[in-house]
């Protein structure tokens, strides 16, 4: 429940804040600036200073209270510099002074509080390096809230109290992330060495901090990402239809809470560190089980460690209808250790399963397996006979293509139904979102370039929820722009996790079509890249820079027989419902669809007719996209870049024209 | 009637709140930001701000994920 607006009353004068927010954040927001030494606006506040307090009354009863860490309350009035405040506040100036007296955020501070002197707490203690630590924590803290590290903590008591790392020793787990240096007031602790020599480190630093904090206070209340991953999107995906569950038929399932992240940060994850896959991240969203016991395959009995499960892990078993978190981290566990890739083997299962329930393929077939949705023993056995290069696991892992050749080949069953449920294009499978009402997540995986992965461009919220690109130039618009954006992350080796699984809190300030870009982030990296190199990056920099390796990207494509628009062409469970049953399961949404898009009356069509007509209208819709996006991307309407657009990209070696279009 | 994002119409009724629509709509995701006409409305605000009849209400799903 969202906190109460409360007013409060701070030296005579009302305001209006969040009931059990922080003094401080009051106090600041009226336009008043406390002293304080330990107090950083993205950490938390412990009152270690006590420069800022403030003299409040509730009820008739006065007190001091440390502004930074005393959360404001009903009919709460507020002194912030009466005649008791300006006494304390003087008396600790003096301490301070008296025992840093060089250091200049000292001096500033005992400035301010009409302090100029500290002889009279000169001691032994007394330290005269103006970049002395002055024990304030802000390393302490960042360390902990930033990375999730405690690599720098407090050791001992009263005047013997002063920074450490354990056992006083170099800690290895250090990453040299440097938010300790960055956050130091002092200059105590400094950066001594820059790896990889960037032109402006602190550039790279002054935004990566950003980050950094913005994982510290906003991600708790965005995505979660600290806490579980990618799997943050499981039961989201579910609400929003978008879950794959049984070869993408549907979109969702009443036992998906089984097997949402809440049911994984209880019972399963165990560890939530940065495991280095980008070095220093704060966001952490890689996530492990510790003393998993495997009831299976050669490792049975053993208790493993296992990387995951991320949330396409989730929905390759939800797509398999398999509903079990244990079987989720084992098939997480073999697939990882037989080097199966997860998506294609869950996308590939999928797929046997629903030509097995349809009888496309039997019990002859897959060694006596009874490979239905579900069936999660059958498919870990499936795994294991892969891995052994045995049985029906064999002809699996050729993948959903070769399968599709084979028993159309064969013979078996409907060829026009095994096109359409084999969830791959070019020869890759799908990963696990259902794209059926979002026409240009249709395009976003057909057109990727090496297959429907939905790194290229993640659309479905953009065009289904949001409606905010509804005309096929606006799709077009975002079939260029979001492939070459995320090809950039590629490029550069940088990760696009911190572009939008976290957002600035005022990214709403943004009309739609900018905030789904979220220009502050894009320029984190455009500064991260200005500070290594020194050369500065805007949009149209860095879209050139990715449109030559893409465009490059589409003609190996073209080389090896993919890059056209055969190969562009999804099979139609992307864009529709194939069966009845799928028909039936959102008969509501489609005839809606019949009525107010096409102007039909769905009462007087029989289920057949619906079906057909939705498909044509469909297919119709698709290649309407298809144009529109090779035509903003510079590509003939076969999907081959012209030569044109080589020339103008500056790419148009000999090698290169031979492949292009003209 | 209100139309949320161009897309969907809600029928309208007395004391409708922010909140009760994207109930109706099953919006619970926690990227979003609301708009009724060209008003901002900030989350805290969704349960005791009202929809009036006839407005247009943009619910903008930041995408994360993906």
């Amino acid at each position: 429940m969202a906190p109460e607006k409360i007013d409060i009353t701070i030296n005579d004068k009302k305001v209006t804040v969040l009931e059990d927010s922080m003094l401080i954040k009051a106090v600041i927001g009226a336009g008043i600036a406390l002293p304080t030494l330990c107090y950083h606006k993205d950490l938390t506040p412990n009152g270690t200073c006590r420069l800022c307090v403030c003299e409040i009354e509730i009820k008739g009863k006065k007190r001091l209270v440390t502004a930074c860490n005393y959360p404001v309350r009903q009919e709460m009035t507020v002194w912030t510099s009466s005649e008791r405040v300006q006494k304390h506040r003087k008396l600790l100036a003096q301490m301070y002074l008296g025992r840093w007296p060089n250091v200049p955020v000292i001096q500033d501070v005992a400035r301010r509080c009409g302090v100029t002197d500290g002889a009279a707490f000169a001691s032994d203690l007394t330290d005269p390096n103006p970049k002395a630590c002055i024990l304030c924590g802000h390393c302490v803290k960042a360390c902990d809230e930033f990375i999730q590290e405690r690599i720098l903590d407090f050791a001992g008591r009263g005047i013997l109290r002063h920074l450490t790392m354990p056992f006083g020793e170099s800690d290895p787990h250090c990453i040299g992330c440097t938010s300790c240096a960055h956050v130091c007031p002092t200059g105590a602790i400094q950066i001594i060495d820059d790896t990889n020599h960037p032109v402006d480190p602190d550039m790279i630093r002054r935004h990566g901090m950003k980050v950094n904090a913005e994982m510290a206070t906003l991600d708790k209340n965005q995505c979660c990402m600290r806490e579980v991953g990618t799997a943050n999107i499981v039961e989201v995906m579910d609400r929003y239809d978008l879950l794959p569950v049984h070869n993408y038929k549907f979109g969702q399932h009443p036992d998906t809470y089984k097997v949402d992240s809440q049911v994984l940060r209880k019972k399963y994850f165990t560890q939530n560190n940065p495991d280095a896959c980008w070095f220093g991240c704060s966001m952490s969203c890689a996530k492990a089980v510790d003393g998993f016991e495997l009831k299976t395959g050669p490792y049975k009995g053993h208790r493993v460690t296992v990387d995951g499960p991320e949330y396409e892990t989730v929905g390759a078993c939800t797509n398999m209808g398999c509903f079990d978190p244990d079987f989720i981290v084992e098939f997480n566990f073999y697939c990882d250790t037989y080097g199966i890739d997860i998506i294609s083997a869950g996308t590939g299962m999928a797929f046997v399963m629903e030509c097995f329930e349809a009888g496309v393929i039997t019990t002859a077939d897959t060694g006596g397996l009874e490979l239905r949705f579900g069936a999660c023993d059958e498919v870990l056995e499936c795994i294991h006979q892969m891995s052994r290069g045995e049985g029906f696991g064999v002809e699996v892992g050729q993948g959903v293509r070769q399968l599709k050749e084979k028993w159309i080949r064969e013979g078996r069953g409907d060829a026009q139904f095994i096109r359409d449920i084999g969830m791959e294009v070019k020869g890759l499978e799908y990963s696990e979102y259902v794209p059926k009402e979002s026409l240009a997540q249709q395009a976003g995986y057909a057109m990727a370039v090496k297959g429907p992965q939905h790194d290229e461009a993640w659309l479905i919220f953009m065009d289904m929820v949001n409606n905010q690109i509804p005309s096929f130039e606006d799709k077009a618009e975002a079939l260029y722009y979001f492939p070459l954006w995320r090809t950039w992350f590629g490029l550069h080796g940088l990760c696009k996790i911190v572009w939008n699984d976290v957002a600035p809190a005022d990214n709403k300030k943004y009309a739609p079509q900018q905030a789904a870009k979220i220009p502050e982030h894009v320029d984190n990296y455009f500064k991260f890249f200005e500070g290594m190199t020194g050369e500065k990056l805007d949009e149209e920099k860095m879209l050139a820079q990715s449109a030559r390796v893409h465009n490059l990207q589409r003609l190996m494509s073209v080389l090896f027989g993919f890059g056209t628009r055969a190969e562009d062409t999804p099979p139609y469970r992307s864009l529709g419902p194939v069966t009845e049953e799928e028909y039936l399961s959102r008969a509501e949404r489609y005839d809606g669809q019949l009525r107010s898009v096409l102007g039909l009356d769905p009462e007087k069509m029989t289920l057949d007719e619906k079906r057909a007509t939705l498909r044509t209208h469909r297919e119709s819709q698709y290649q309407k996209v298809m144009d529109a996006a090779y035509a903003r991307r510079g590509w003939s309407q076969n999907g081959i870049p012209t030569k044109a657009r080589l020339r103008e990209l500056g790419i148009d070696l000999p090698e290169l024209l031979a492949l292009a279009a003209d | 009637m209100i139309r949320v994002n161009n897309l969907h119409d809600i029928p309208w009724r007395e004391g409708l709140t922010v909140q009760d629509v994207l109930d109706h709509l099953k919006y619970s995701y926690a990227l979003i930001t609301v708009t009724l006409g060209d008003e901002l409305v900030e989350p805290e605000r969704y349960a005791d701000t009202s929809v009036p009849d006839g407005c247009a209400m943009t619910v903008f799903h930041l995408a994360h994920g993906g």
